[in-house]
Formats: structure tokens, sequence, C-alpha cells
């Protein structure tokens, strides 16, 4: 008798078997949603564990760190308590992996929920940047930046647009930012400068997006300002307030009815002011 | 010399013919072209993750062939009893290990070529150009192949005292602590024992400092390394494959072979 008909069944079988069990598995461990671990924390540690192989070591961390914070980040979850581990157990073994301290202080900087909402954490890990890598003028930068845009702290700012203007290869701009932000810190004009030199910078798609969105906001924001100083002649001229911003184009005031960076047109709200219309992509928070 | 040449030709060719040898350097080929992989799922770090990958890659295969291939260098000989045919002919014992030292170096030498061959042809794939800065791999490469010139000394070494299990065990524990040897004159020093501290200074002056060939990492930053440490980085590596080598042919020498 072969042996061949009971073998078939018994591999089928246990084919069928290890499918079906996989399947649990991976259900079960979907279930768990278990928690992203950093064992090592140190980076000393780190690096004599690497055997001279710290370079590959910190890319695997500093990939770990952004998959974590895009995996938070799609999942809403805005807390990141890992993130400023692995970025700092990156830097500790490739202290020269610049865009680890340049991407890492944005995912750090940004206000709940796109980032950490932790600019303390941003700004330290910046400074060590600039410990390792003193003659790097874009770290100065973006040190001015977290303490403008996240903390409000014009002074601080300019100092640290000033310092970096002193660096090697600096771009020119950055003494014009310095005087600007030391001058008229808050100023939209001043905010539209910086996100400007980031868009012109901007080596990377996430970045450039961002400058983009925030550009968008400023623009918004100074249209609107503008919309309503023309609400307010309207109503000196006309005794009566504006029902509506074609009124503003029809009394000859505006040449046309005004729309925002996103192409639509602004509406007047309820308030009598100029507001953004429905379906507008702007985000007006990002320009505050 | 024209008797040591070709024990090295000899023991290249019987190098080559090991298949294990093919699928390892297939395996690092491999590995270094995943990195393109690796690079889109990180930001911002292909060109650091395609050098630092494919130099690990090189490094690290480079290392295990070394071991594997020369923990059996003698000992295979002695086993398979060959190694009467060689001596019974006018072969002095010290030509005898020296050929086949030098046979594994030249076959980690066209093993590491082809690696970095393939190295270079990823990165040109994936970046769409090399210039003038792709040229700080080579240095790193270069170092690797000074490590691997004493990783072949110390399993040439043991090849001669010990069996090929051992002899991976010694020479891959020696590779470990190589790379720890500041941390073993730091423990010296923090020891608070005078006669702990000597002791731990003394083994990281004696022990091979393989944390000198790391050069990986700057590589992957386009940093050249400065002329002085590659010359240094050269002289101690060829004295201390003098070191290694001069030890095996003193045990070898007064190896009794039945």
């Amino acid at each position: 008798m072969s042996a061949r008909p009971p073998i078939v069944v018994i591999l089928t079988v246990a084919l069928a078997g290890s499918v079906l069990l996989r399947g649990q598995i991976h259900r079960a461990a979907l279930a768990a949603e278990l928690e992203p671990v950093v064992y090592v924390r140190s980076g000393e540690t780190l690096r004599r564990f690497s055997l001279g192989y710290e370079g590959l070591l910190a890319d695997f961390y500093w990939t770990r760190a952004v998959q974590y914070f895009g995996r938070e980040r799609l999942a809403g979850n805005s807390r990141f308590e890992r993130l400023d581990a692995l970025l700092r157990a990156t830097v500790a073994l490739d202290p020269h992996l610049l865009i680890a301290y340049r991407f890492g202080a944005i995912f750090l900087a940004e206000k709940p929920p796109a980032g950490a909402g932790r600019p303390d954490e941003a700004l330290a890990l910046i400074r060590r940047g600039i410990g390792a890598n003193p003659g790097y003028w874009r770290l100065w930068q973006d040190l001015g930046f977290i303490y403008y845009w996240d903390l409000r702290d014009y002074r601080h700012a300019a100092l640290a647009f000033e310092a970096g203007s002193r660096q090697p290869g600096a771009g020119v701009w950055m003494k014009t930012l310095a005087a600007s932000v030391a001058a008229q810190g808050g100023e939209l004009d001043t905010s539209r400068l910086l996100w400007t030199e980031v868009l012109r910078e901007a080596g990377n798609d996430t970045i450039r997006r961002g400058a983009l969105e925030h550009l968008g906001a400023i623009k918004a924001a100074q249209d609107i300002t503008r919309i309503n100083r023309a609400l307010d002649l309207f109503c000196q001229q006309r005794g009566h307030p504006a029902s509506q911003l074609k009124d503003l184009v029809q009394a000859g005031i505006l040449a046309e009815q005004p729309t925002d960076p996103s192409g639509v047109p602004y509406v007047l709200g309820l308030d009598g002011k100029a507001a953004l219309g429905p379906g507008s992509r702007i985000n007006l928070d990002l320009a505050r | 010399m024209s008797r040591i040449i070709p024990i090295a030709v000899h023991t290249f060719k019987e190098s080559v013919r090991e298949k294990v040898l093919y699928s390892l350097v297939l395996f690092a080929i491999l590995l270094m072209a995943a990195g393109i992989l690796f690079g889109t799922i990180s930001v911002g770090v292909n060109e650091i993750v395609l050098i630092n990958l494919g130099l690990t890659a090189i490094s690290v295969f480079g290392l295990l062939i070394a071991i594997f291939i020369g923990i059996s260098l003698v000992w295979k000989e002695l086993e398979r009893r060959t190694i009467y045919n060689v001596l019974s002919r006018p072969v002095a014992r010290w030509e005898f290990i020296i050929g086949k030292y030098l046979g594994l170096a030249l076959t980690l030498l066209v093993n590491t070529a082809m690696m970095t061959a393939a190295f270079y042809i990823v990165l040109w794939w994936e970046m769409g150009r090399l210039g003038a800065g792709d040229l700080a791999p080579l240095e790193a490469i270069y170092f690797i192949l000074l490590e691997l010139a004493l990783v072949v000394g110390l399993a040439l070494l043991f090849s001669t005292i010990s069996t090929p299990v051992l002899s991976a065990i010694f020479s891959f524990s020696l590779y470990l602590v190589g790379n720890l040897l500041d941390d073993l004159r730091d423990f010296g020093e923090r020891s608070g024992s005078a006669a702990v501290g000597l002791l731990a200074r003394g083994l990281a002056l004696i022990l091979p400092d393989f944390g000198a060939f790391s050069a990986i990492s700057q590589a992957a930053h386009g940093q050249m390394i400065p002329a002085y440490r590659v010359l240094s980085n050269s002289l101690y590596a060829l004295l201390y494959v003098t070191v290694l080598v001069s030890a095996a042919i003193l045990i070898f020498e007064e190896r009794e072979l039945q």
C-alpha cells in the first residue's frame, strides 16, 4: 500500500492548521496592541553594544523614531512618550546625524496632536546637536525657530538667529531675521519671513508641506485683517455695515471677491467680520 | 618566498572552493541592496543608511569569512594529514604558516573588492551619481581590511593550538573584547585598586584594539580620515599581524606531528 495518500492528507491538514493558527496569533497580537518599548535608553550602553557599527544602529533608532511618531500620530495619540528616548539614543549613537536633531526637534516641539508639544525637550535636543556640531548654523536657525514659534520667546529667538548668523556659511537672511525678530517679534510679517526661508530651504516634502500650510495661514490672517479694514471703510462711507463681501466689490473698495490661499472665497461672519468660507483648507490656528 | 607563494595560492584556491564563501558574499550584496528599501521607510537618511548598511555588511561578512575559514586553516591540514605531504617537501613550518596567512588574506582582499564593487553599484543606482565625496567609504573599507587582517591572524594562531569550534569562540571573544578596550581602561581606573588598574591598562595595551579601525560612521557623513590615523592604524595592524603570525609560527614549530 502506498504511503502517499496519508502523507498528502497529513500535509494538507498540517498546512491548514498552521495557517489558521497563524491567523489566530496575528489577531491576538493586534488585540494586545503591544506598546513599543525602548529597551536600552543609555546611549553609552548602546555604543558599547554596537561594536563599532554605531552608525547603522543610529539609523535603526532614527527609523524607529520616525515610525513611532508616524504611527502614534495616525492613531491620534498625541502623547509620544517614547519619542524623546528614541531621539536621544539616536544622537548618542551618531552625534552627527543632523536630520535627527532637526526633524526630531520639530516632532517634539509641535503642538499636539501634530507633535509632542514638548518644546523644552526639543530645545535640549537642538542644544545637544549644536554641542556636537558647532559649525552647523542651521541648528541655530532651528533653535531660534522653536523659541519664536513654540515658546513665543522673541528675545531668545533673536539671540539664536544672531548667533547662527555668525557661523561660517550662514544665510545672509539670518541677520535680517535676527533684527526683525528683535524689533517686531510676533508680527505676521516676521512670521512670514521665517516660514518663507523654511520653505526656500526645505529639502523634504514634509517640511515643504508644513511651511506652505503656515504661509497659507499667515496670508489668510493678513487677508482677513485687510478685509475687516475694508468693511470698516464701507460702514463709514455708507452708514450701514455690508451684508455680504460682494458689497465691497460693488462699492469699489475691493477689486474682486477675495479668496483664501486654498481658493475658497472668504465670507462675512455672523459677527460682521470676515471669516474663512466653508470648505476652506486653511488652519488659522497655525498663524497664531 | 618561492615556497610561500605556492602555499598562499593553494590556500586561496582552496578557500574559494568553499561554498559557504559564496553564500556569505551573496548575502552581503543582498543586504546592501536592502538598504534601498530601508532608506524609504526612514526620513532624510537614504545615502547615510546605504553607506552604513553597505560598510557594515562588508565588515560583518568579512569577519565571518575570516573566522570560519581561518579557524580551520591549519587544523584541516592536520586532520586530513595533508600537512605531511607539504612538510615532507623542502618547506619550512614557518613558510607554511606565512603561506596560509597570505592565502586567506588574499581571499579576503578579493571578497572585499567584490563587495566594494557591489556597494558602489548600489550607491550609484540609488543616488544616480557618484562624486569625489563618495571616496570616503574607501578609507573605511581600507580600515575594515586592516581589521580583517588582524582577525585572520587571530584565527590562524588559534587554529594551530585548538579545534575549529574553540578557535571560533576564542577569535570572536577577542574581537568583542578588542572593541571594548576603552571600557576596560575605564573599568580599571574606576575600580579604585592600583593592581586592577594596572592589569586593565596592561590588557588594554596588549589586546588587539579593533575599536581603532571603526570609521564607518565617519564615512557615512562623508568625513575623510586624517592621514596620521591612516598611517598609525596601518603600522599598528602590520605590527600586530607580525606578532600573531610569529606566535603561530613559534607554536607550530614546537608542535609534535604524529
